[in-house]
């Protein structure tokens, strides 16, 4: 009586089971987004930031490497990704740069999906199935021809003519403004639309500050000390590495935008306002 | 390009995420998670009836250990209790090579300090491989007298919906919340008759010390009877700088005969996502199947709709577990999982297969 009570509730699993089936993808490009939405990745693999950004970064990376609590603050939606890849030194290997442009094989990214060597942590995608040969050599080919940013390498004087019409932004930050991390911090990016006026960056325009209870309040220390860089090879992001390690607390870093020698890109065109961008470093457990 | 973000969901790998929990047991035995496990939301650490528990009743044999029977308690304070989970596995990605390796998926230690017997404890979940040790729970509980309310503070699983072994459950990834991802903050329980209800407070994704609003609210409640049990959940994860994200679930148990049904359906808002946002809902049918002592088949469909605005995106995921537990404390599992998404995805057509060695304590 029992295994024919199990057996009609298994006949009922069956059916439901046949129920439940896969979309037909119809309209839709290979990471399920509408074709007729623009972008998307319709096309193959091919070296260059795009590609690689609807093939690989959005659909396979962003599962982990989104929003404020990315890992290694490492965010690789395609609002962030490229500023906190090209350029940019590794938290895991402080001595080797997220992307070198034109060296894959000193490229810490190209590591990790590689598997090494000298990776701190496991392979990328973590858990996964490695990426296939075929597209670890198609970002390695990106990488060694630069790792320029798509269309600007494709039509610099249109994109370039474009961003010039742009107002001077901020596009990127990380840690993501809000974050709450675990020490140590080694490094803050700063990402902008345009290349940066590397004139305008200095203590007096871009400082790191520890706030105390409210984040609105003025700094009760002096300013932390930093080092201030363009990103190698990436001259619209901006490093800023604290001299020394943060402690627990809340920092603000803000970037002066107006006045005289506020931050400003290569047409002297400013922020045209004060920037704010405030996170939490606790301790380490 | 908002939708693409609902990508993140579409290539949810195979692989098993170990935990400990196993709710369909609740259902079949009509208790409530407290009834087995040291947190009162499940998962972790068995208390002594979940060690007598599964020496008794999960193992098709039972080895007799004369008067010496493990109960986890070192002295009348202190027990402790620990998971240690290998696996052998083949993964397979359409148009790439097959993957197969050992793992050792997890290894965990509890260890439960209880410094005013059944009011007072102090609880530690600490995952101690593979890499460095990783803290999981660390919280500090206490039980009112009759032991139908509590408050927990620390760092924490937040209570959201049903606490699943797979972790990589689409119902577990959409939502956020699982055995990976615990939080800081303060819970508090209610569990009184057929109700059982948790609302948590911690710091969530964002939250810092100095953002008055950035908090995550998490808020279960389940109606809870011996042989069904029915209960909503709801997540708010309210980031006062990158926006909302807000999660709302239903759940439900049903035993029929010798097969223990679950059942749970999440919509997700997500307004931290640029361009207007992403909603996305996540459902799971799972069978568990007693076929004898020490035998079970779980049977799981799942359904994921990345982004609703969407049509035709669907992904749908079926897994086939057997799980046999031939002595006490030790389980082999056997099982396939198969995802299946739209025809132009490679990554959503995979197949994995497993072998797992879990011993337990």
């Amino acid at each position: 009586m029992q295994f024919i009570t199990a057996a009609r509730s298994a006949a009922i699993v069956t059916l439901v089971l046949a129920g439940g089936c896969a979309g037909s993808g119809k309209g839709l490009d290979q990471n399920g987004e509408p074709i007729s939405a623009g972008g998307g990745a319709s096309e193959p693999l091919t070296p260059d930031f795009q590609s690689i950004q609807d093939n690989v970064f959005t659909p396979i990376c962003t599962r982990c490497h989104i929003g404020a609590s990315a890992p290694e603050g490492l965010q690789l939606d395609e609002a962030h990704s490229y500023a906190l890849l090209v350029g940019i030194p590794s938290v895991e290997q402080g001595s080797l740069l997220r992307i070198k442009a034109g060296d894959p094989d000193n490229s810490y990214l190209i590591r990790k999906i590689q598997g090494g060597p000298g990776i701190t942590g496991g392979q990328m995608p973590l858990g996964g199935p490695p990426l296939s040969q075929d597209t670890i050599a198609v970002i390695r080919q990106w990488v060694a021809e630069g790792a320029l940013q798509s269309a600007m390498a494709q039509a610099p004087t249109a994109i370039a003519r474009e961003e010039l019409q742009r107002a001077f932004s901020v596009t990127a930050v990380s840690p993501a403004p809000g974050a709450s991390l675990q020490a140590p911090l080694s490094q803050i990016v700063v990402a902008f639309s345009h290349e940066i006026d590397v004139s305008s960056i200095n203590p007096s325009t871009v400082v790191l500050e520890k706030v105390g209870a409210s984040e609105l309040m003025p700094a009760l220390e002096p300013a932390v000390p930093v080092a201030l860089s363009l990103a190698d090879g990436n001259p619209t992001t901006l490093l800023v590495r604290p001299l020394a390690p943060l402690d627990a607390g809340t920092y603000r870093l803000t970037l002066r935008g107006t006045g005289a020698g506020a931050v400003a890109d290569l047409s002297a065109v400013s922020l045209g306002t004060d920037e704010y961008f405030v996170f939490t470093v606790e301790a380490s457990s | 390009m908002r939708r693409m973000l609902g990508l993140a969901f579409l290539v949810l790998a195979l692989w098993q995420a170990p935990a400990m929990a196993e709710p369909y047991l609740a259902v079949q035995t009509g208790f409530k998670c407290s009834q087995c496990h040291v947190n009162p939301t499940g998962g972790g650490m068995r208390n002594a009836f979940g060690d007598v528990f599964a020496q008794t009743q999960l193992p098709a044999k039972h080895i007799d250990t004369g008067s010496d029977v493990w109960a986890g308690a070192l002295n009348s304070f202190i027990s402790i209790g620990g998971d240690v989970r290998f696996q052998a596995e083949a993964q397979k990605v359409r148009n790439q090579p097959a993957v197969n390796d050992f793992d050792l998926e997890q290894a965990r230690v509890y260890l439960e300090a209880a410094v005013i017997p059944q009011r007072l404890i102090v609880y530690a979940d600490e995952q101690v491989a593979p890499g460095g040790a990783l803290n999981r729970e660390v919280y500090g509980l206490y039980w009112s007298a009759n032991h139908d309310w509590y408050v927990k503070a620390g760092q924490l699983y937040l209570p959201y919906g049903l606490r699943l072994e797979d972790q990589t459950a689409f119902v577990r990834e959409d939502v956020g919340i699982n055995m990976t991802t615990p939080d800081r903050g303060v819970e508090f329980g209610y569990l009184h008759g057929v109700w059982d209800g948790q609302f948590a407070v911690s710091n969530g994704t964002a939250g810092g010390p100095t953002v008055s609003n950035g908090k995550q609210y998490s808020l279960q409640l389940s109606f809870v009877q011996p042989i069904w049990r029915l209960g909503v959940a709801a997540n708010l994860n309210d980031s006062a700088v990158s926006g909302r994200r807000g999660a709302y679930g239903l759940f439900a148990g049903l035993k029929t005969g010798p097969i223990a049904w679950l059942a749970e359906a999440d919509y997700v808002d997500d307004q931290t996502v640029a361009n207007g946002g992403l909603k996305s809902a996540a459902g799971l049918l799972e069978a568990n199947w007693l076929i004898a002592r020490g035998h079970n088949l779980k049977i799981t469909a799942e359904e994921l709709r990345p982004d609703t605005t969407v049509s035709h995106n669907e992904v749908a995921r079926w897994s086939a577990v057997y799980e046999f537990t031939p002595i006490q404390f030790l389980q082999l599992r056997l099982g396939a999982r198969v995802l299946d998404g739209i025809p132009q995805a490679d990554s959503q057509h995979q197949q994995l297969y497993f072998l797992e060695l879990h011993a337990f304590f």
